[in-house]
Parts: C-alpha cells; sequence; structure tokens
C-alpha cells in the first residue's frame, strides 16, 4: 500500500492538515501512528481506511477488505450487540459464526444480549474493535484501540494484530496507551506539522524497518505454543504448511524486525 | 450489490427501531384526513391523488431526512469500511429511503380506495395517482437527502431548507414555463385534464426526473467531500 505526494485539508482555504505525505506500507506491516493532539493522526487513518478522499495524491495498493475501528464507537443505535455484529457481517458477507468467536476472543460473550446504549465505555470499544476484526481484513486500522480496554482484551489485541500482520495484512494504528510497548516488529510514524516522520530512519513519509525472516525448528506438539508464543511477542510467526502436526518437525517462521526498527527506509 | 442491499435493510432497521418513521406518518396521517374527511365524488379521484402527490413531497423529504440521519456520523465511515466503498454507503442510503417512502406512497393510494373515494376508479386513475406518488416520491427523496445531516451538519437550517425548498419549488411551479423546477403546481393542473396519461404524464414526467436527477448528482458530489 503506498501513499503518493498525498495532502489532504477540509476545506478549500484551510492550512493543510497532511501535505505532500509519500508512504510506502508493505504486506506484514504494524505501524504505531504518534503525534501530538490535532496533529492529523486520526485523519491520516481515515484517508487510509478510504473514508476520506484525499485533496491531492493518491492511496494505492489498499487491500479490498479493510476493517476499520474508531476512538469512540457510537453506542447510540438502536441494536443490541449481537444484532449490529449480525447486520455487519451481513453487509461483509460473512458467517454469523465469526460473531461467537471474536466475541471470546475480546471478552464480550456475555456482552451479546445488552443494548449498545446500555454498554459501558471499555464494553463499547470492544465492539468497536469486534466489528473491524470479523472479516480478517486484510488493513486493520485502529484509532486508540487500547482506551479503555480490560487486561485481558489489552493482551489479546497485540496477537490478534500479529496474526494479521504474519498473514500478509497491515495493521496502522494511533495509540496513546502504549498499549504495544515491548512488542518488537513494530513501525513508528509521527505525524507533525502536516507531514509523516519515520523517526528511526530519519526520513520524512515513506520508510520502516527492513526485514529478517528466521527458521525455528521444534517439537510437532510445540508447534502451534511456541507460534503463539512467538506472536505474542509481537513477531509475525507461522507454521509452514506441510510440516505440522504429521511432520516430525514443524517450522514457525516468519520475518521478524529488529527490534530498534532502525533500519533503512522500505 | 449485496453489501449495498443489506445496509441498506441495517440502516431501515435503526430507523424503524429508533421509531423516526412516527414523524413523517402522522404528516401523512394529516394529509389523508385533509384529503378525505369527506367522500371524493366520482371524477375527483385523480385530482385529489394530485393533490395527495404535491402535499406528500414534504412527508417522503421528512421520511428520507430522518432515515439518513438515524445512523451517527462515526457509523458512517464503519459503514463505508464495511461495505467497501463510498459510494455503497451512500447508495444503501438512498435505497433505503426510496423503500420506507414507497411504504408511505402505497398507504397514501390505498386508504382512498378503502376509505376516501365513493366509488372503485378505473385503471387510468390508479396508473395516474401511482406515477404522481412515484414522481412525488423521487423529489421528497433527493429533497431530504439534500437537508440530510451529511450534507447540512446544521439541524435548524437543514429543516429551512427542506420546507423552503418545497415552498419555492411550489410558488416556482405557479408559472407556466414547466422546467424552471419539479412542477408541483403543474401535477395538480393536469389531472384535471381528460387525457392526462397519454398527453399530460410525459411531459410532466421529464421536467421532475431532470431536477430529480440533477439533485441526486449534485448530492452524491457533496457525499464525496462529506462522508
Amino acid at each position: 500500500m503506498r501513499l503518493a505526494n498525498l495532502s489532504f485539508r477540509y476545506a478549500r482555504k484551510a492550512p493543510w492538515v497532511l501535505h505532500e505525505v509519500g508512504l510506502e506500507l508493505p504486506s506484514g506491516t504494524i505501524a504505531e501512528v504518534k503525534g501530538r493532539n490535532g496533529a492529523g493522526k486520526s485523519t491520516l487513518l481515515r484517508l487510509l481506511a478510504g473514508t476520506a478522499r484525499p485533496t491531492r495524491g493518491s492511496i494505492s495498493g489498499r487491500p479490498p477488505v479493510v476493517g476499520f475501528a474508531p476512538e469512540i464507537f457510537p453506542a447510540q443505535q438502536p441494536f443490541t450487540v449481537s444484532a449490529y455484529l449480525a447486520h455487519v457481517t451481513a453487509v461483509r458477507g460473512l458467517p454469523s459464526s465469526v460473531i461467537g468467536t471474536w466475541a471470546e476472543r475480546l471478552g464480550m460473550e456475555n456482552l451479546l444480549g445488552t443494548p449498545l446504549a446500555d454498554l459501558s465505555k471499555g464494553s463499547a470499544h470492544k465492539v468497536g474493535l469486534a466489528q473491524a476484526l470479523l472479516a480478517s481484513p486484510g488493513l486493520l486500522v485502529l484509532d486508540e484501540p487500547f482506551s479503555g480496554l480490560d487486561e485481558r482484551t489489552r493482551a489479546e489485541l497485540p496477537l490478534a494484530m500479529a496474526e494479521l500482520a504474519g498473514a500478509g495484512g497491515i495493521v496502522v494504528l494511533s495509540d496513546h496507551q502504549n498499549g504495544l510497548a515491548g512488542h518488537p516488529g513494530v513501525t513508528h510514524l509521527t505525524v507533525e506539522d502536516a507531514a509523516v516522520h519515520h523517526p528511526a530512519s530519519g526520513t520524512t513519509g515513506h520508510g520502516t524497518t527492513a526485514k529478517a525472516v528466521i527458521e525455528v525448528t521444534v517439537d510437532a506438539g510445540e508447534a502451534e505454543a511456541v507460534t503463539r508464543k512467538l506472536r505474542a511477542d509481537g513477531y509475525a510467526a507461522r507454521i509452514r504448511p506441510g510440516t505440522a502436526p504429521a511432520d516430525p518437525g514443524p517450522t514457525p517462521t516468519g520475518p521478524a524486525a529488529d527490534e530498534h526498527h532502525a533500519e533503512g527506509p522500505r | 450489490m449485496r453489501p449495498v442491499l443489506a445496509l441498506a435493510r441495517f440502516k431501515t432497521a435503526g430507523y424503524a427501531r429508533a421509531h423516526r418513521i412516527v414523524q413523517p406518518f402522522i404528516g401523512l396521517l394529516a394529509v389523508v384526513i385533509v384529503l378525505y374527511s369527506t367522500r371524493v365524488g366520482v371524477g375527483q379521484e385523480l385530482s385529489s391523488y394530485a393533490d395527495s402527490a404535491v402535499l406528500l413531497v414534504p412527508v417522503f423529504a421528512w421520511a428520507a431526512r430522518g432515515l439518513l440521519d438515524t445512523d451517527p456520523d462515526v457509523q458512517r465511515l464503519i459503514a463505508i469500511t464495511a461495505a467497501g466503498r463510498p459510494g455503497r454507503e451512500v447508495g444503501a442510503g438512498l435505497l433505503a429511503a426510496v423503500a420506507v417512502n414507497a411504504g408511505l406512497a402505497v398507504l397514501a393510494l390505498a386508504v382512498p380506495l378503502a376509505i376516501g373515494f365513493s366509488s372503485m376508479p378505473g385503471w387510468p386513475v390508479l396508473l395516474g395517482g401511482l406515477a404522481l406518488h412515484l414522481l412525488s416520491l423521487l423529489t421528497g427523496t433527493v429533497l431530504g437527502a439534500l437537508s440530510s445531516r451529511p450534507i447540512l451538519p446544521d439541524s435548524a437550517t437543514s429543516a429551512l431548507v427542506l420546507l423552503g425548498g418545497y415552498v419555492t419549488m411550489l410558488l416556482i411551479s405557479l408559472a407556466p414555463i414547466p422546467w424552471l423546477t419539479v412542477p408541483l403546481i403543474g401535477w395538480i393542473r393536469a389531472a384535471n385534464e381528460p387525457s392526462f396519461l397519454t398527453a399530460a404524464l410525459p411531459s410532466l414526467t421529464a421536467p421532475t426526473l431532470f431536477w430529480c436527477a440533477a439533485a441526486l448528482l449534485a448530492y452524491t458530489r457533496l457525499r464525496r467531500t462529506r462522508p
């Protein structure tokens, strides 16, 4: 996915929120966007998600399936959680069984029958995350995803992001909660003065860490557990097809980035 | 097409569950009571249908506006990503508005048959009434869309534009030049002519569809920068 000379402003004579931004987000990227309040992070996320059109420039290579979770989920809607998510699955053409899967992972099984308007802030935020994750999107855009979440969901969310990135997806999030602190393989971007900076590379606009692939050989029975552990640490890990469980030596592999993210720009 | 239909169902369900349908339904009820509190005599049925079609334009507009305003602003952004692209969200909203208004139009056509007309009119009258209410439905839907929250975020301005737009159409259509606006008064005048379906209707449909298409184009263009 590539942003070329992208500029955006809300009105014809308004100041530029983003100006001539160039950025490349290859498959497997988890990019965390930082910046002061009002710097343009949410605008950048909406442009990436395709809910806003660039004033100038272009975005190419956006994956066809996009998940977008807003900073504040609009809970004032006349549906229960399950009815709302059922409508989302219908729009996305998904089986309704995915609702149960994500309700369990995000710890919201007991909320399914609750009207959206009765949810607490954190519970409503989970619904916002669930509707974005249901479709296993190729591009997942999350605006402050860790805000108001309980410990269990805070731990689960990086795993879900790593899974998507491991499957070739792109994850972009803004985060003031440092929910991905300590997770390697995260590209850090800063929005400042209408530009997107990549501090590690010293470039403006585009750039990300170089990736390396390592192979780890483990017992077949441990493959799933090791893969989960690697993902929990923020690595994009997968079991090579055909090596588990029949193969005595399953090999979780995946691109692992230098945790300092200091390699050159992409 | 599937995402558009599913999203239109979602919007219609939200509209119904929020009980927003009550307001235009009361408007429809008022029009029906005014027009049919005394029985319409034989030969006057098409004229009554034309009055009904003209009076229902703001009701259809109010229903369309209410439906398009039901989703919170951020929900529209979520819907765009779920449906795949912005045009589908816009199309689903318009489709849902037309569906709701079609239900109201069916009531407006059926109620006088049961309690308003002295006797059952013939097919030409029924077809003429149907055509007039379809034109009214289209006019009301695009007027409602142009005054909906994505285009006019301020609710007072929005209500003024809706009602002002309707009154302006009425006043301009008093002029004898038919293409200046949707010829609302022309609908009423033509309904009294003997060969309404063959002579008058095509010349009324053309400017109505032209102005509806122009308004629809304006709405979809404006929505490109107002998701």
